[in-house]
């Protein structure tokens, strides 16, 4: 049986116990007083019952000695025998304050029946006379009955008095609490079905407002609902699927953000990787072509200039590898020292580069070309506008689970705004100035998505105080774009 | 407004259901009890104490005693009785007595016929002890077991000799008796003549009245026109005296005349105090109702067959003004 049916079959149950055991009540003591009224009918009844069969017996007995016959014997036999029967019944009616007159009484029916006996018998004896004597005496006694008769059912009265006031009293007050009874049991049941509908009706009307939530899209409100019913059930259902629906909703979310991601540095990489094309015009010919002139000014005694060709020559070739290949920071290292000698050829003095590297940290892999921009960049804004030249230094050393590269020059600084605009990756048509064609936007970009974290890059900069790059790579690589 | 309505409800609820407890308490709590029934008959003596003067506190006396006598005794007493001195109704009440079979019928004496025929044939064929009590009838006249009552003769006696010590030996002395001559009438009668008539200056007239006061009253009159010359009453009957000293109280000074009566009846007494009785015979009502009732137990359990048949006196004395607080 399921739990609204359930519910309702109690409530007709406890409805018709109540009034079951209230009707039983009432009907029981309608009964008892019924009784009483019976048993107080049937004193009376007895009781005239005797003044009736002795004043038959007397009809009778009259009737015999007027015209004597074995019929009228009979009836009158059968009238004495009632008479007698009769008295018997009202021996029964004793009480305390009847029972000297009602002993009377009986006495008196047994004179009666004496009494007509004689007058029979002296009759049958041919003693007219003395029967009739007999006969008269009965009458007398006859009449004595009748009278103590009334007499007894004046106290019969007087003795039942406060019996029957309190019959009347109670049968009157047993009224008033049929009503009282009637209205409270109106009022109960009003307050009963009230909860009852609302212990049904509740939790249908939480569950109507969970699904308008949910239908608005918000899947975020548990629908708790106690019940024990279908209700409650339906509910726990509904709000499993809403868990479901949360669920699912999240999960397309992120799916969403990590494939816009992928989408984001695939983008990035054809754009370097059509600015790599764009540089290569035919490559090994400049290679040759540098080569060459590396080797004649070589023969030529300019050792100088020999190294410079080969250090650009180098530089190109390196800069000519894939851009999504991972590199280790030795090799990056020495494309700076490269770079850093022909811009010492360039600018003389006015180049000063510190460098200071930890050297268990050189194995250590970042994609290529990350630390050059860096590095072009500094000079070009640090040493390039300034005629006393600066000082770029490159520090690399190792923390407990990262590596980090610190670029520091002492330029003019750059203000917060550029800061914020190179972190937040902004900067996209920068790089053209540069001798490799990558920004530093590039730079970031491809250090957030070969770390998989945005934290990788701090700049430290105030005006005319220089400028601080730091480069923080973990030194286990968690996952990558790059292979 | 629904709280308001579900709250209003729930005091409505409980103040009905306080007035349905009460009504229940009422209702289940009044147990009616029925007049206890007795399933056995009673298997004490019944008697029955019939008198002829219901009404009279003399009479109320000896049913006192008798219901006293009944309770002590643990039988059943029952007093039947006429007002007014109804003799038809007082006889039938012995009939129904004798019909009812009782056990002992104490009663009243009467001077009649039928009350003799009653007592002679019916209850004595029927074997129901009859005693008379305050007013005796001869016993081989009512064939009664025995008589509990003053002793009219002795009272009579006393009364004349009260009269002669208060009066002297010599006077008019007028005896007014009620016409309906009964025996302890007489028998007071007697007792007065007998002393009377040893004094031959003391001059006796009989008067016979009615029992109304009207006829008193007449018969009052009627004397003091004829004989203005008495020097003294006697009340045979007591229920007289009031009706003749207000008589003579009409006509003169009530102190000159002598007055006597029986019966301590609060009239008499009053008259007494007033001192317009000179004395009067104080009979023992209360002994009275007492005594019969315990003789006729002695006789029903045959502790004392039979009885004497003279009767059991019961005491009186005379009671004068200076007695009397």
């Amino acid at each position: 049986m399921n739990g609204i049916q359930r519910k309702i079959l109690t409530m007709s149950a406890i409805v018709l116990f109540i009034m079951v055991t209230i009707w039983v009540v009432l009907t029981y003591y309608n009964q008892k007083t019924q009784e009483q009224y019976n048993d107080i009918l049937q004193r009376y009844l007895r009781m005239n019952e005797v003044t009736d069969r002795s004043h038959q017996t007397i009809i009778a007995l009259n009737d015999y000695l007027q015209k004597p016959s074995s019929f009228k014997l009979d009836t009158l036999n059968q009238s004495k025998e009632s008479v007698v029967l009769a008295k018997l019944q009202t021996s029964n009616l004793r009480n305390k304050d009847n029972a000297f007159t009602l002993t009377n009484y009986i006495h008196m029916i047994d004179s009666l029946v004496e009494a007509a006996d004689l007058s029979v018998m002296f009759h049958g004896q041919n003693n007219g006379e003395q029967s009739a004597e007999k006969f008269e005496e009965a009458t007398r006694i006859e009449k004595y009955i009748a009278e103590t008769t009334i007499t007894l059912i004046d106290k019969e009265v007087r003795t039942y008095d406060t019996f029957y006031r309190g019959i009347i009293e109670q049968s009157t007050e047993l009224k008033r609490l049929g009503l009282w009874l009637l209205s409270l049991i109106t009022i109960i049941l009003l307050l009963f079905t009230y909860w009852f509908s609302l212990s049904i009706t509740r939790p249908i009307h939480k569950l109507t407002i969970a699904a308008r939530e949910l239908s608005r899209g918000r899947f975020d409100k548990p629908i708790e609902i106690h019940s024990n019913d279908e209700i409650s059930f339906l509910a726990k259902t509904f709000d499993r699927m809403r868990v479901n629906i949360n669920n699912l909703i999240s999960e397309i979310q992120q799916k969403a953000q990590l494939e816009s991601e992928l989408q984001q540095s695939k983008l990035l990489l054809k754009e370097s990787q059509l600015r790599s094309l764009q540089s290569q015009i035919n490559p090994h010919f400049l290679f040759n072509t540098l080569d060459t002139l590396s080797k004649k000014a070589y023969l030529e005694g300019s050792e100088e200039t020999s190294d410079l060709i080969a250090n650009v020559a180098g530089l190109l070739r390196y800069n000519l590898r894939q851009l999504d290949r991972a590199v280790s920071l030795h090799d990056e290292l020495s494309i700076i020292l490269k770079y850093t000698e022909i811009q010492s050829a360039r600018f003389t003095d006015r180049l000063r580069f510190v460098h200071e590297v930890d050297e268990g940290c050189l194995q250590l892999q970042l994609p290529c070309l990350t630390l050059q921009p860096i590095i072009e960049n500094a000079v070009i804004h640090a040493v390039e506008p300034l005629e006393e030249g600066g000082t770029i230094s490159l520090r690399i050393y190792a923390e407990e689970e990262r590596v980090m590269i610190e670029i520091e020059d002492d330029g003019a600084g750059m203000s917060e705004e550029k800061i914020r605009h190179i972190l937040t990756e902004s900067g996209s048509s920068e790089g053209a100035g540069h001798s490799t064609g990558i920004g530093f936007s590039n730079v970031v970009k491809r250090l957030r998505l070969f770390v998989g974290a945005d934290d990788v890059i701090d700049i430290e900069s105030a005006p005319n105080c220089g400028t601080k790059v730091t480069i923080k790579i973990p030194k286990e690589r968690r996952f990558g774009g790059y292979a | 407004m629904r709280k308001f309505v579900i709250l209003s409800l729930f005091a409505g609820c409980l103040v009905i259901l306080f007035f349905t407890l009460t009504s229940m308490i009422k209702v289940f709590s009044s147990d009616l009890i029925e007049p206890a029934m007795m399933a056995e008959q009673d298997h004490g003596y019944r008697l029955v104490l019939i008198t002829l003067e219901l009404d009279t506190p003399f009479w109320a006396k000896v049913e006192q005693g008798a219901m006293a006598a009944a309770k002590r005794n643990g039988v059943s007493l029952e007093v039947w009785g006429t007002y007014g001195t109804n003799r038809d109704d007082f006889l039938k009440n012995i009939e129904i007595a004798i019909a009812s079979k009782v056990d002992g019928i104490i009663v009243q004496g009467l001077d009649t016929d039928e009350f003799k025929s009653l007592t002679k044939v019916k209850a004595a064929g029927s074997g129901i002890p009859v005693i008379t009590v305050a007013n005796d009838v001869p016993m081989n006249e009512s064939l009664r077991r025995t008589y509990v009552g003053s002793d009219h003769l002795e009272a009579g006696s006393m009364i004349a000799r009260q009269l002669v010590s208060d009066m002297g030996f010599a006077g008019k002395v007028v005896l007014m008796v009620s016409d309906r001559q009964e025996y302890f009438q007489r028998s007071r009668l007697t007792g007065i003549l007998e002393v009377l008539g040893q004094y031959s200056d003391i001059e006796t007239k009989i008067v016979a009245a009615g029992d109304s006061r009207e006829d008193v009253a007449e018969a009052t009159n009627l004397l003091l026109n004829e004989e203005p010359d008495t020097d003294a009453f006697i009340a045979v009957s007591a229920n007289h005296a009031g009706s003749i000293i207000q008589e003579i109280s009409k006509r003169m000074q009530v102190d000159n005349f002598f007055i006597y009566s029986f019966d301590d009846s609060p009239e008499t007494l009053n008259l007494m105090q007033q001192g317009e009785i000179d004395a009067l015979i104080a009979q023992s009502p209360e002994t009275m109702g007492e005594e019969s009732v315990t003789h006729m137990i002695k006789w029903l359990t045959g502790e004392q067959v039979p009885l004497n048949p003279d009767g059991y006196f019961t005491d009186i004395r005379v009671l004068r003004t200076e007695d009397t607080p």
